[in-house]
């Protein structure tokens, strides 16, 4: 029997802003989250402040989750995932199963909407070039959001503040060698976010970019990139970094200055990988769930993507967010509310036909 | 001696962070192309013998090194400037009493001129990779490689015959008219993987106490950079970040590892560097390997894994020398080291004659009379020269 309800995987942004419109719609939305907090990667990775507009990234999460927990028409299952799934487009019968105690339950959903994200690339898996698991002092972007969420931003191997920092960007991306040829989107921005963080936060501090391009998406150029260099000076080089060895007590970053066609090595207190996207543990499992197809980096597959962003291949099941692949927040947002009016547009079709 | 692991810091990694292997992001499993391929009727798969040890390979997948009946590749570059290293896996075979082969129909692989653009074509490489391995198959023992050049080259050929059904059959064609079948061994097992896995036994027949050597590592490129997913990886040696092979071994003998900085590079052989920018070879061996790790480790010798390696850092110092650097690491391979430790002569078996950087104050730490040694070489050099023999044999190095 055909039901007006829309199931939403994933407590992260997308799906917070999915439930929400889904509720504000006039539909039931469950909510199924796998963590036992909602928020997603925001929360769950302590991001400090938005990429971007810079707000609180705490405080602009928060609000989304209100705009869910504060719905009638909303109902969340936390340290819940999906585990089953059978019927089709306007009457899915999906088993959600709860963590620890193995309860589960099966719901009726008209429409489903995956928004179950990305996971930050590992940088100790293909090479260790980067000395992540090795020295306690490289971080990822991660890592570094979490101490400028906290305002310590410090060398982690002892505790103090860094004169030197450098970012190093394109951290499994755009790397054929390793199989993710794509562009994560965000880290360029994200980077140079925090390097203007970095520099307010610590003002003694001398900060690098090391980048093969700076991909500053649409007003990101003026807000984040030229007051990095301009007001709070970043010093931006293009290279290639190639190791990230220890000398002494400092980090010793090697690689070549393309611009100046010549070897470098660079000494540094804390050396930032920008990490790029890849697919979560969530949306590689929900996809082989729904049976959706993916794309060869196992991201859920759009189709149409231009002119459909949402759509996957399978019908009455949509994608918001990174779960498609690199997505930035605005992105993410827009095509939560594009799924979240196709997802009610099809029940209201099925339920009145 | 007991056998057995003695802890030590630097193989332990300096972050708190733990890395945790994820197999689904292994690239693909050859074995199950090597297998489909043989089902097709495109070649044989030489099995490996029983017993066999398995050991981790980078992504978490198994891998099996036959203990014995095995095949022994040479490498040019050992038998031509460093025989102790041969001879000491040899040696070591024999004191496990392990069965082998030292064949006499093995040609050169040729990849070491093919990695300086100087040689042939991809079927024509495979071809000679193809005619080794059809040449242990009809042996019935398992191919073991000695140089990792080899090593390294014959994976990627493995790869090319894989996925290239017209160079598969080209190579096909050469083998017929050779009179030889098409024959892919299940792995391509290193020596130093041999030795990774034996590395207990070797431990528990120590004879000599190693506790007091510091021992940097230099880690083959051609090992572990070129297929690298079927490179042996170990949670416990570097956190799971680097190879494991040679490593492993210094912590079983009991002796201790110290990290240095430069540890990933090359060690100046380069895939062709030594054959045509030689004096880039020497000054990188010297400035980035050798004088990075006295400044950095002080080691008493630093153990690597393959014939290029060896001969490079070793063979280079003598530039630095004559230049005042701080240089002066005797050089080895692990194979050597293992030797040593369970009590092998070394002029009869690692011959570190042959070696040009000063090792005998490394002997005195391993508590070897070298001077004593040097007299039983000698008086087996005046029997050969005498006459009274044509050359040693086995029942002299034991002697």
């Amino acid at each position: 029997m055909a039901s007006d309800t829309i199931l939403i995987i994933g407590g992260g942004p997308a799906g917070l802003e999915a439930a929400r419109l889904v509720g504000d719609l006039g539909h039931k939305a469950i909510l199924v989250e796998k963590r036992d907090h909602l928020g997603g990667t925001p929360i769950a990775e302590n991001y400090a402040a938005l990429t971007h507009g810079f707000r609180d990234a705490e405080e602009a999460v928060d609000e989304l989750i209100r705009g869910v927990t504060h719905n009638p028409n909303t109902d969340v299952h936390l340290s819940s995932e999906v585990v089953a799934a059978e019927g089709s487009a306007g009457s899915f019968k999906v088993t959600i199963a709860k963590a620890g105690n193995g309860a589960s339950q099966v719901v009726e959903a008209g429409a489903v909407i995956v928004a179950t994200g990305f996971q930050h690339f590992d940088p100790g898996r293909e090479t260790q070039m980067y000395g992540y698991y090795e020295y306690d002092d490289v971080i990822t972007l991660a890592d570094a959001e979490a101490m400028l969420k906290h305002h310590r931003f410090v060398k982690p191997s002892n505790g103090q503040p860094p004169e030197r920092v450098c970012f190093i960007q394109c951290v499994g991306s755009r790397d054929r060698q390793i199989g993710n040829e794509y562009c994560s989107k965000v880290c360029c921005g994200i980077a140079s976010k925090q390097a203007i963080e970095v520099r307010q936060q610590v003002p003694n501090a001398k900060v690098f970019i090391f980048y093969i391009d700076m991909r500053m998406y649409g007003y990101w150029e003026n807000e984040i990139y030229w007051p990095a260099q301009e007001k709070y000076h970043v010093q931006y080089v293009k290279g290639i970094i190639t190791e990230i060895i220890r000398k002494g007590d400092r980090l010793l970053v090697r690689g070549e200055d393309t611009t100046m066609g010549r070897p470098m090595e660079v000494p540094m207190d804390v050396v930032v990988l920008a990490v790029g996207m890849e697919p979560s543990r969530g949306t590689k499992d929900v996809a082989r769930v729904f049976g959706l197809k993916q794309n060869k980096y196992k991201f859920v597959d759009v189709p149409q993507e231009s002119l459909d962003p949402t759509a996957t291949s399978a019908p009455g099941i949509f994608v918001a967010g990174a779960a498609a692949g690199p997505k930035d927040l605005d992105d993410t947002m827009a095509m939560a509310g594009a799924a979240a009016a196709k997802a009610v547009a099809l029940v209201r079709t099925r339920v009145t036909a | 001696m007991t056998a057995g692991f003695i802890p030590f810091d630097a193989v332990n990694t300096k972050s708190s962070r733990k890395f945790e292997r994820e197999a689904e992001y292994a690239p693909e499993d050859f074995h199950e192309k090597v297998f489909e391929l043989e089902a097709e009727g495109e070649w044989i798969v030489q099995r490996v013998p029983e017993p066999y040890v398995e050991v981790m390979t980078k992504y978490g997948r198994k891998k099996k090194i036959p203990l014995e009946l095995t095949w022994h590749h040479k490498s040019c570059g050992q038998c031509g400037h460093i025989p102790g290293y041969s001879t000491s896996i040899f040696w070591l075979n024999r004191k496990l009493n392990f069965k082998y082969i030292d064949p006499t129909d093995q040609t050169s692989c040729t990849a070491w001129n093919y990695y300086a653009s100087a040689t042939s074509n991809a079927p024509a490489q495979a071809s000679v990779a193809m005619r080794n391995f059809a040449a242990a198959y009809e042996t019935g023992y398992f191919p073991i490689i000695h140089c990792g050049t080899s090593y390294g080259h014959y994976k990627e050929v493995r790869e090319e015959l894989m996925h290239h059904a017209e160079i598969r059959h080209q190579t096909r064609d050469v083998m017929r008219k050779l009179g030889k079948p098409m024959v892919m061994p299940e792995e391509i097992v290193h020596y130093s993987e041999w030795v990774h896995a034996v590395r207990d036994r070797i431990a528990a027949d120590q004879k000599r106490d190693f506790s007091k050597l510091a021992v940097t590592v230099h880690p083959a490129c051609h090992y572990y950079k070129l297929v690298q997913e079927d490179a042996i990886y170990d949670p416990d040696i570097y956190g799971g970040q680097r190879t494991a092979t040679v490593s492993s071994l210094i912590a079983a003998l009991g002796a201790q590892v110290r990290d240095y900085s430069t540890w990933y590079d090359c060690c100046g052989f380069g895939f062709r560097h030594i054959l045509v920018q030689r004096d880039f070879t020497r000054s990188f061996a010297t400035r980035r390997k050798i004088q990075v790790m006295k400044e950095e480790a002080d080691p008493d010798v630093v153990i690597t894994h393959d014939t290029g390696c060896v001969t490079t850092l070793d063979k280079s110092q003598f530039v630095g020398q004559a230049h005042g650097l701080n240089v002066g690491v005797p050089v080895m391979s692990d194979a050597q080291f293992a030797a040593l430790a369970m009590g092998a002569h070394p002029y009869r078996v690692c011959q570190l004659h042959w070696h040009s950087t000063e090792y005998r104050p490394l002997l005195e730490k391993m508590d070897i009379d070298h001077e004593k040694a040097w007299a039983e070489f000698q008086d087996d050099l005046k029997d050969l020269k005498s006459g009274k023999k044509e050359y040693l044999t086995w029942e002299d190095i034991d002697a």
